[in-house]
């Protein structure tokens, strides 16, 4: 019997058709294919929840296993075939309702946001579509090369949103660069981590023969034991794109940059799409990552730094948006941190042929995916109202912000909500998954396991960064909304915006009660295929995953009451900061500050020394390589044909173009080729 | 339907007997030599591009039923068709057409049309009948009959003195190429006696016994240099930028699709089944370590250079000579798989970069200048053109779901993973440079976007666009998307064609 599942393509595919129709149409129709693009999304959303709803009660789910629809042959070359599929499980579901469901509430909100754009919404639109295409082509792909296509039209759109909006920044912040070279980082940077990404898939065509989920999670254990080092190397690789996709450490310096976008944009690639999609691989390839504890144990390394380094630098920061941006990354760095912890549990658990761990382990998995869905709620909801500010002010910088409460009560209040949330405490939304990520992080040294100290420190980084979102994103709230008026501002936001703040922020508040209905348990139903026998008690898993146990969990553990204190601290220090003892204008003049500040503040010089190494050194080698194809080269040959031939043309010309250098090259290249062969056949031990 | 194939291919051979196997060429022989008459009946350019253009048509249907028919076939133990040959003929037809289809409508063109349109059907007939030559005689006549059409053809271009310098340029550094060339061949029939290929008195038979030879080491040198001159191969490629910007763009166009492409097939038949057919040793290890190195720095000075050019047509041919690299591989690997992978890359970088040639005609025809600034904003002034330019440029770096992306990702993967032969991860390296080399192109094609979608143009006013122009971008942009999203319609074909090349081994 045809379910929805079946037609489960249709939920990438309307959204792409959207594209082509604002692409090609969108200037007939009214808002420029606003409209057009949200039916595309909302379409998206219910047709994932049908096939939600649909897989949630067939067989597959409860059996364990994924259902894959298709596959049709993409190309197929001696024996090698790569396949086109849709993979629906759990994982699949949450990713597709969320994405859809977060986007089609921002892009009601561009309605209004976007509204004096004029004739360039079409493009805005269309791009958007395509944006949102790619997430939700890349949730429901069933092998990696599939999800590689949409993980690259998804890096192609994040450049053309970001590069080609570029709207005024006033002197918000000092490192507020233009929108061009915000995109091209983000475009390049994210480059070399698809670069890693690609090799890594190659990597793993050449250990598997395929790159179809089901096969490699299914053959994941046997290919890992006969040879580690390779599929070691593999998801490293693989890793590396998580990092530049996901902007991790040290690839996170392309997210702030991105804020160039209109905040939408920015909405959309932090809270729906992009950046998830890195912590989406992790979590969608876990049976493959799971088999090396050494490579889990990285990845839980890289997402604990991240947290902290990066939530550091939102400390000090005037720029709403950046703030906000800095705690994507540092939440980034959470989820990341969860899924390291739990994979490095599963992968010890599974070596030793302990339940018990595997257990502990996929809460690890649960408390990552759980985050990813909060964590998409409330940073949808603090973009947007930073949006709606800033759509009021005019600024985005929040020294000219202040007192905004009284003019614009529906979003102080839903960005209240928002950075409760975020700051985790009880009830709201953040407060669940955050403290999930904090028990599995120190899962591993409670257990006393081998590298126990290193999560340990991990554990400790992830406290302290709870209590800086804490005193960050309240500094940002009290600086915005409370004290004095230190600029204008319209009044508040029409209600094509503030009525998706609204809806945002009741999900914002509580979507996190979903862990009390054992949505943990249908989180990790999407572990089932591929780690295959280990999970065969399903019974012990349901038990763990059970809401009363969870609560348990979560409410008899001390570190509970101490990650609530320490927010609570945090949010007092900042009022005692902000709103107690108002500041004076001067504070914020960096140049005063000490070293540490201004460390922060310049982001530890980590754009500086991208300048350094990127632009500077890549358009030094490509000048240079210019000027010895034009002159040295030449030159070189200039002079040595003239003391050979010992001619009396005086001294070589230094010049291009002379189709002697050219004959010079051939004869330098044929040279050359017997020089390589003969060292060839001398390394070789002669013929 | 076969049946009526059949029919005709019997009839056909009944009067032509072994000619039937280079009939697709001999009819574009016969477009050469009317094409001049009918412009000097009619004076009218149109009559001749139209005659040009159909008979390439009709030698493609007929090169299109022998692929069904007879397949398989030797004409005068110099000329073989076979599944490898037919294909290549079919890519050089497909080349020219596009050309002829767009250089009526162009302004650069010359007033001599009836010699130009000459020159092409010959160019494109030689490099058919270099496709399926079998002897190295055959092969070194019929490449030099497409440089010296080339040569002219780069000097037709009207008033121009770039294009005169490069001509000769061109012709000089040809001619260099063409003297290590014949000195290569005069080695290797020295030491094995032979300029046959292919067969059992062939050189390809003989090369076992070639194995600490050094003549034959140097003749394969001097090919491989002569060789690497028409694929503009670091470092016998300097030529190109100078050329592929004095000519006029339809010209440039087929030269970096076309010429290109005969180099390739050369190589191919010579080299990659001469290595194969030595399986092991320190000899082919040692030609194959030469074409990686010849890969790797081809790929990474055509990518590298191009990132400071500013006329769009040298960065067109930088980026030319970087695919040249990345095709390359294929000499370096020598399986099966990445055969079809470079082949496939051949005909997507055809839709690709000819289609981005296109553009540029279509432009300059427009009255819009070479530099890159003289495209800002472009989005606006001609929306349908930037659009196509960006596809084609994308794709040119790889991204999907476009044609370069499905090719480069079968000739990547093809250097590490062969599905069901013994690979190791020796180039895994190669591989990486590759990679690498097309996240950097990403840079410098992405700036051309930049300038056509967020820089503000100089003027609002609107280009208009010939009709054949929008034509030939719309099939380029069709073959983009079609050749990216469902590849298997040629890739089944590219497959054919590996098998049969390794088939001669």
């Amino acid at each position: 019997m045809m379910g929805f599942v079946d037609f489960a393509w249709l939920v990438p595919l309307v959204p792409a058709l959207c594209f082509v129709i604002v692409g090609l149409l969108g200037h007939k129709t009214p808002e420029k294919g606003g409209y057009i693009a949200i039916f595309g999304a909302l379409f998206a959303f219910v047709m994932s929840a049908l096939v939600a709803y649909d897989y949630y009660t067939s067989d597959a789910y409860k059996l364990g296993e994924a259902i894959i629809i298709g596959p049709i042959e993409w190309l197929n070359i001696g024996g090698l075939s790569i396949n086109f599929g849709v993979y629906i499980d759990s994982l699949a579901c949450i990713m597709m309702l969320f994405a859809s469901f977060i986007s089609t509430l921002i892009f009601v909100y561009s309605l209004g946001y976007m509204h004096d754009q004029g004739e360039k919404k079409r493009r805005y639109y269309a791009e958007v579509s395509l944006f949102l295409t790619g997430m939700l082509g890349l949730a429901v792909s069933s092998n990696f090369l599939e999800m590689f296509v949409f993980w690259e039209v998804m890096g192609l759109c994040s450049y053309l949103l970001i590069g080609f909006w570029s709207f005024k920044h006033h002197e918000g912040d000092d490192a507020s660069d233009n929108a061009a070279s915000a995109a091209k980082k983000a475009f390049l940077v994210t480059r070399a981590g698809d670069v890693c990404l690609m090799a890594g898939l190659f990597v793993l065509l050449y250990a598997f023969g395929s790159l179809d989920y089901d096969y490699i999670f299914s053959n994941a254990q046997t290919v890992y034991a006969n040879n580690p080092t390779l599929i070691n190397i593999g998801i490293l690789l693989m890793f590396g794109g998580v990092i530049g996709k996901s902007a991790q450490f040290p690839l996170h310096d392309w997210l702030p940059d991105a804020m160039a976008g209109p905040t939408t944009v920015s909405a959309l690639i932090h809270a729906a799409t992009m950046v998830k999609a890195g912590v989406y691989l992790v979590a969608r390839s876990y049976p493959l990552f799971v088999t090396s504890s050494d490579a889990m144990l990285f990845v839980a390394i890289i997402g604990g730094v991240t947290a902290i380094y990066t939530a550091s630098m939102a400390l000090n920061n005037m720029n709403i948006k950046r703030v906000l941006a800095y705690s994507t990354l540092s939440q980034l760095g959470y989820m990341i941190l969860a899924l390291g912890a739990g994979g490095y549990l599963i992968s010890i658990g599974m070596q030793e042929g302990n339940q018990a761990l595997i257990t502990l382990g996929t809460m690890g998995y649960a408390a990552g995916i759980l985050h990813m869905i909060n964590h998409a709620f409330f940073k949808a909801l603090l973009f947007l109202c930073s949006g709606s500010v800033i759509h009021a002010t005019g600024t985005e910088d929040m020294r000219k912000m202040g007192g905004l409460r009284k003019s614009m009560p529906i979003t102080a209040y839903t960005m209240l909500i928002g950075s409760l949330s975020i700051a985790g405490i009880p009830i709201f939304s953040g407060f669940w998954s955050k403290d999930l990520v904090l028990e599995a992080a120190f899962a591993p040294f409670h257990d006393g396991l081998g590298m126990g100290s290193v999560f340990c420190v991990l554990f400790i980084l992830g406290m302290i960064t709870a209590f800086m979102t804490a005193f960050y994103m309240f500094r940002m709230w009290f600086l915005t909304f409370m004290g004095e008026p230190r600029g204008h501002c319209h009044g508040e936001s029409p209600k094509t915006m503030t009525v998706p703040l609204m809806i945002l922020g009741v999900f914002a508040a509580f979507i996190g009660l979903i862990v009390l209905v054992n949505f943990s348990y249908f989180i990790i139903q999407s572990l089932a295929p591929g780690l295959g026998g280990a999970l065969a008690d399903l019974g012990l898993y349901l038990g763990f995953h059970d809401s009363m146990h969870i609560l348990e969990e979560i409410f008899t553990n001390v570190w509970t009451y101490v990650a609530i204190v320490l927010a609570v601290a945090g949010i007092a220090i900042a009022y005692m900061m902000y709103v107690k003892k108002p500041y004076i204008a001067d504070n914020f003049d960096q140049t005063k500050k000490g070293f540490l500040y201004r460390l922060v503040a310049n982001r530890y010089y980590f754009p500086q020394l991208y300048n350094q190494i990127s632009w500077k050194l890549g358009y030094g080698v490509a000048k240079g390589v210019d000027i010895i194809d034009r002159n040295v080269i030449d030159g070189t040959v200039n002079g040595l044909s003239n003391a050979v031939v010992g001619s009396g043309e005086g001294l070589s010309q230094v010049q291009t173009g002379y189709v002697r250098d050219y004959a010079a090259y051939v004869v330098i290249g044929v040279l050359v080729t017997i020089a390589v062969i003969v060292l060839m056949v001398c390394y070789g031990g002669g013929f | 339907m076969a049946d009526i194939f059949n029919t005709i291919i019997d009839a056909l051979s009944g009067y032509l007997g072994q000619g039937i196997y280079v009939l697709p060429e001999v009819i574009l022989l016969v477009a050469a030599v009317l094409s001049p008459l009918l412009y000097f009946i009619t004076k009218k350019g149109t009559a001749s591009a139209i005659l040009t253009f159909v008979l390439m048509g009709v030698s493609a249907v007929i090169t299109c039923i022998m692929m069904h028919t007879v397949t398989y076939g030797t004409a005068f133990g110099l000329f073989q068709f076979d599944a490898f040959s037919s294909l290549m003929m079919l890519l050089f037809l497909a080349v020219g057409a596009l050309t002829v289809f767009i250089s009526q409508g162009h302004v650069e063109t010359t007033k001599h049309k009836g010699e130009y349109y000459a020159l092409i059907a010959g160019a494109v007939a030689a490099m058919m009948f270099v496709a399926s030559a079998t002897n190295l005689i055959a092969i070194f006549v019929g490449v030099e009959v497409v440089s010296i059409f080339s040569y002219a053809l780069v000097a037709l271009k009207k008033n121009d003195a770039r294009a005169s310098e490069a001509a000769v340029k061109y012709l000089i550094i040809g001619a260099l190429s063409s003297a290590l060339t014949l000195y290569g061949m005069s080695m290797i029939y020295g030491v094995t006696g032979s300029l046959d290929l292919y067969g059992p008195d062939g050189i390809i038979a003989a090369v076992s016994a070639m194995s600490g030879n050094w003549p034959f080491v140097i003749g394969c040198i001097g090919m491989i240099a002569g060789y690497g001159f028409k694929i503009s191969a670091v470092p016998f490629h300097s030529w190109s930028p100078d050329v592929y910007e004095g000519a006029s763009t339809p010209v440039s166009g087929f030269l970096a699709t076309g010429s290109k492409k005969m180099g390739f097939a050369v190589i191919l038949k010579i080299f990659l089944v001469m290595f194969v057919a030595m399986r092991t040793g320190v000899l082919p290890e040692s030609f194959q370590m030469v074409f990686a190195i010849l890969a790797a720095v081809t790929m990474t000075v055509g990518n590298v250079v191009a990132i400071s050019q500013t006329n769009i047509k040298r960065m067109l041919a930088y980026s030319s000579i970087a695919q040249a690299g990345y095709i390359l591989i294929v000499l370096a690997v020598m399986t099966n798989y990445v055969v079809v992978g470079g082949l496939f890359h051949m005909f997507t970088h055809v839709v690709m970069k000819g289609g981005a040639f296109v553009v540029v005609a279509a432009l300059i025809t427009a009255g819009l200048g070479e530099k890159i600034s003289d495209y800002n904003g472009l989005a606006k002034r001609a929306p349908f053109a930037a659009a196509a330019m960006m596809l084609f440029l994308f794709s040119l770096a790889g991204i999907p779901p476009l044609a370069g992306f499905t090719s480069k990702f079968i000739l990547f993967s093809g250097a590490i993973a062969a599905p069901g032969a013994e690979v190791d991860l020796t180039w895994l390296w190669l591989v990486v440079v590759a990679v690498l080399n097309s996240a950097i192109s990403l840079y410098y094609y992405a700036r051309v976007v930049k300038a056509m979608y967020v820089e503000k143009p100089a003027t609002e006013e609107k280009l208009t666009i010939g009709k054949p122009f929008l034509v030939a971008i719309a099939l380029c942009v069709i073959g983009v998307i079609v050749l990216g999203v469902y590849p298997n319609i040629l890739l089944d074909l590219c497959s054919t064609a590996a098998d049969a090349l390794f088939a001669l081994v």
